[in-house]
């Protein structure tokens, strides 16, 4: 198979890339920050949907990934003067690894007993976290702000960051397709559409779910030294919201789920009205409760989220919107 | 009917963005006089409304006086009227730096005053100090945010490094012969860093800590940490925000723990504390303010210090009756923090950002919160060094009723501390 001659490829990779390459070129500050929190979105629903959209289960405690990734990172980062690449990786490589072991034990449960399951961990990450000393326990990790002089002051380091956070997200994108459009891909779907029937005709459940789970846990610690870093501190409360986790959720089923595109429709639109209503004269008082009737008259007319929505009702769309 | 449903919300969404457009204030406006932009974010919604809310109100009636007495008055004879910007912050930090950013290019901030307890107001400094602003922090008393390298970042808060020491001070007057100390505290960052500090002070003054224990945030049930409370302890500390510490004092009471002082962290200066009833009674806590707080011109000018600004009682009135509730401090820190930036302003002369930061390096004074004074140290620029606690004990009235009083320091106390009855 070969992606790149596909329109469904391209189309949400064009658009982050052009998106961030605007933005480094405009080089305005507001522009950065609020496309570094949407691309953090876009980030962390992708990757969350390479588990919850392709194989169908549904993860709470997603957000565990951002949290114990980004301290490691940032841990790397702040007490051993690792470079900004170094450490997200290691964030990354670490929340993978998590993944992995976790997986082999909860990917046998099934449903709402995964979904519970995924609570527990976050909240047994966070626990440990606030009695870890070398994470600095309850009390967290911060850099220096002369930490930042290596990148040329914190202009520039805030910069850095972002240009990395493009990139990340630009790579789960990729892999968001390439995982969809691959035989393993083909396996995690029949799990979704039936787990028995699945394993009957040959899939290796646990491991291909494994791996899925694996893969939708390594972006997220990358993306979560990024955003450490870029606020120059971290702590338990901070790092395993799970009300992050659930806005996750709520964005790739906006968007579409077991799509490529729509976890980034979903997380720009929903980011965005919220970014929008915070700001806006006229609504920014009443922005929790205007964000809210929207999301429901969303959910109400449009279950299948927008692009799967759209999907469903252009069939000859379906090729480039994947 | 579900295209015609779609077409609605299309209509109504296009309808809202068209009225946004034009009720854009005109940016020319406000061009004539010379104003400048105070601006924050408050945490309007989210769990720290309630506290956030108050700093806020705080701030606002600080614009709202400066701006009647005809603004601040610059030597030259100059006037410079103030405008507050914000944002909701939600409680939560993902936004914090994005709408700092969006503030200070977009809405052209002159100033910046920090979001309310500091985790948000750390992530609020890195932009602040990466866009040469000075910002003020309130309600921010972790005192790591000062030992970051930054510069232009100002604490109105007492660190929290010497939020409960006070209360080993009290503790030797109270009972010159008290040995024992048990500290239980909430396993966050603010009160971590409060309790460090207190068991080094404790143990540097020779006492001797016999329990040390942390509880998860949310705990409901201390039973676990009071058995373990050694019989014969002189003095029980800790605690962390109002929920846990109000059901932990509560607990303490119940299971009849003999002591001789009570010592909690944030809940007890709050009036709803006396909803305890007779748990609460001889609970000593830690205010940054109280309006029962005696700084006076006198006591300034006793102190061989400037007096600025208007009076406790001026203050706590004018609060009132604007907002129809006693002002807690954390309204006279959102107060305090705009009155930092006049009197630095007025000295001054402008509001350049260096000049007015010299200034609030030199300042030195006493105002209604107490004094302030800052280091200026390359270690710990903008940490508070001047403000002190105030310890409140809560004790009966005549009619046998819950009140609050001064009990140290020792200048401004309106009534003496006592110790512990039996239980």
């Amino acid at each position: 198979m070969q992606a790149w001659r596909q329109a469904g490829f391209w189309l949400p990779l064009m658009i982050v890339f052009l998106w961030g390459l605007a933005v480094l070129l405009i080089r305005q500050d507001t522009a950065r920050e609020t496309a570094f929190t949407l691309l953090m979105c876009v980030g962390l629903a992708s990757s969350l949907n390479i588990l919850l959209g392709y194989t169908g289960y549904v993860s709470f405690g997603h957000i565990v990934f951002f949290g114990l990734g980004g301290y490691t990172g940032f841990y790397f980062l702040s007490q051993h003067n690792w470079s900004l690449l170094a450490s997200s990786l290691a964030g990354g490589v670490l929340s993978a690894g998590l993944a992995g072991l976790v997986g082999l034990a909860v990917l046998r449960l099934r449903g709402a007993y995964f979904a519970l399951a995924t609570i527990g961990i976050n909240e047994a990450a966070r626990a440990f976290v606030s009695n870890f000393e070398p994470f600095g326990g309850a009390t967290g990790l911060f850099v220096n702000f002369s930490a930042y002089e290596q990148y040329g002051g914190a202009g520039p380091a805030l910069w850095t960051a972002f240009t990395f956070l493009w990139v990340s997200t630009l790579a789960v994108l990729a892999t968001s397709f390439l995982v969809k459009h691959s035989r393993f891909g083909l396996g995690l779907m029949a799990i979704r559409e039936d787990e028995d029937a699945a394993m009957v005709m040959g899939v290796k459940a646990p491991q291909a779910k494994t791996i899925a789970y694996v893969i939708s846990a390594f972006f997220p610690g990358i993306i979560g030294t990024l955003y450490f870093f870029k606020n120059g501190n971290v702590e338990p409360g901070d790092a395993f919201q799970l009300h992050m986790s659930i806005e996750s959720l709520v964005m790739v089923m906006l968007g579409g789920q077991g799509t490529v595109l729509g976890p980034m429709v979903g997380a720009i639109t929903y980011q965005g009205l919220r970014g929008y209503l915070l700001t806006s004269p006229i609504f920014k008082s009443l922005h929790l409760a205007v964000a809210g009737l929207i999301l429901l008259l969303i959910v109400l007319f449009v279950p299948a989220g927008a692009v799967g929505w759209v999907r469903g009702r252009f069939p000859r769309w379906r090729r480039v919107l994947e | 009917m579900k295209r015609k449903s779609l077409f609605l919300i299309f209509g109504l969404a296009v309808l809202g963005l068209v009225l946004a457009l034009f009720t854009q204030p005109s940016p020319s406006a406000a061009a004539e006089t010379k104003t400048v932009v105070i601006a924050f974010t408050a945490s309007q919604t989210g769990k720290l409304n309630v506290e956030g809310m108050r700093q806020i109100n705080g701030l606002n009636l600080w614009v709202e006086q400066v701006n009647a007495a005809g603004g601040v008055k610059l030597p030259d004879g100059a006037a410079v009227k103030v405008a507050a910007k914000f944002y909701d912050d939600e409680s939560k930090k993902e936004r914090v730096q994005e709408l700092y950013t969006k503030l200070i290019s977009a809405d052209k901030a002159d100033f910046l005053i920090s979001p309310y307890s500091s985790g948000l107001a750390d992530a609020a400094a890195v932009i602040a100090q990466q866009y040469n602003k000075i910002m003020i922090t309130a309600g921010a008393a972790s005192d790591s945010t000062y030992k970051k390298g930054y510069t232009l970042i100002y604490q109105s808060y007492t660190p929290a490094s010497r939020y409960l020491t006070g209360a080993i001070d009290l503790l030797a007057k109270l009972d010159p012969k008290a040995k024992k100390v048990a500290i239980v505290y909430e396993k966050d960052k603010f009160s971590t860093d409060v309790v460090n500090a207190l068991k080094a002070y404790a143990e540097g003054k020779g006492y001797q800590v016999v329990l040390f224990e942390g509880y998860e945030p949310g705990a409901t049930d201390f039973a676990p940490f009071i058995n373990k409370i050694p019989a014969g302890v002189d003095a029980v500390m800790g605690g962390g925000h109002f929920v846990d510490t109000t059901t932990f004092a509560k607990q303490l009471y119940e299971k009849k723990v003999q002591t001789k002082m009570i010592a909690l962290l944030v809940a007890p200066p709050e009036p709803k504390f006396a909803e305890l009833g007779e748990a609460c009674i001889s609970v000593i806590g830690s205010s940054q303010w109280e309006p029962l707080a005696n700084y006076t011109p006198e006591l300034a000018k006793a102190a061989g210090l400037e007096w600025y600004g208007l009076s406790v009682a001026d203050f706590t009135s004018a609060y009132k009756k604007k907002f129809n509730e006693e002002p807690s401090y954390h309204s006279a820190g959102g107060y305090v923090a705009g009155l930092i930036l006049q009197k630095a302003m007025e000295k001054a002369g402008s509001a350049d950002t260096a000049k007015v930061k010299a200034a609030i390096d030199a300042m030195d004074l006493m105002t209604f919160y107490g004094r302030l004074k800052f280091d200026t140290s390359p270690k710990a620029h903008g940490l508070q060094v001047g403000h002190d606690m105030v310890y409140i004990q809560w004790q009966k009235d005549a009619q046998g009723k819950p009140v609050k009083q001064v009990v140290w320091p020792e200048a401004g106390k309106t009534a003496s501390a006592f110790v512990c009855p039996v239980r």
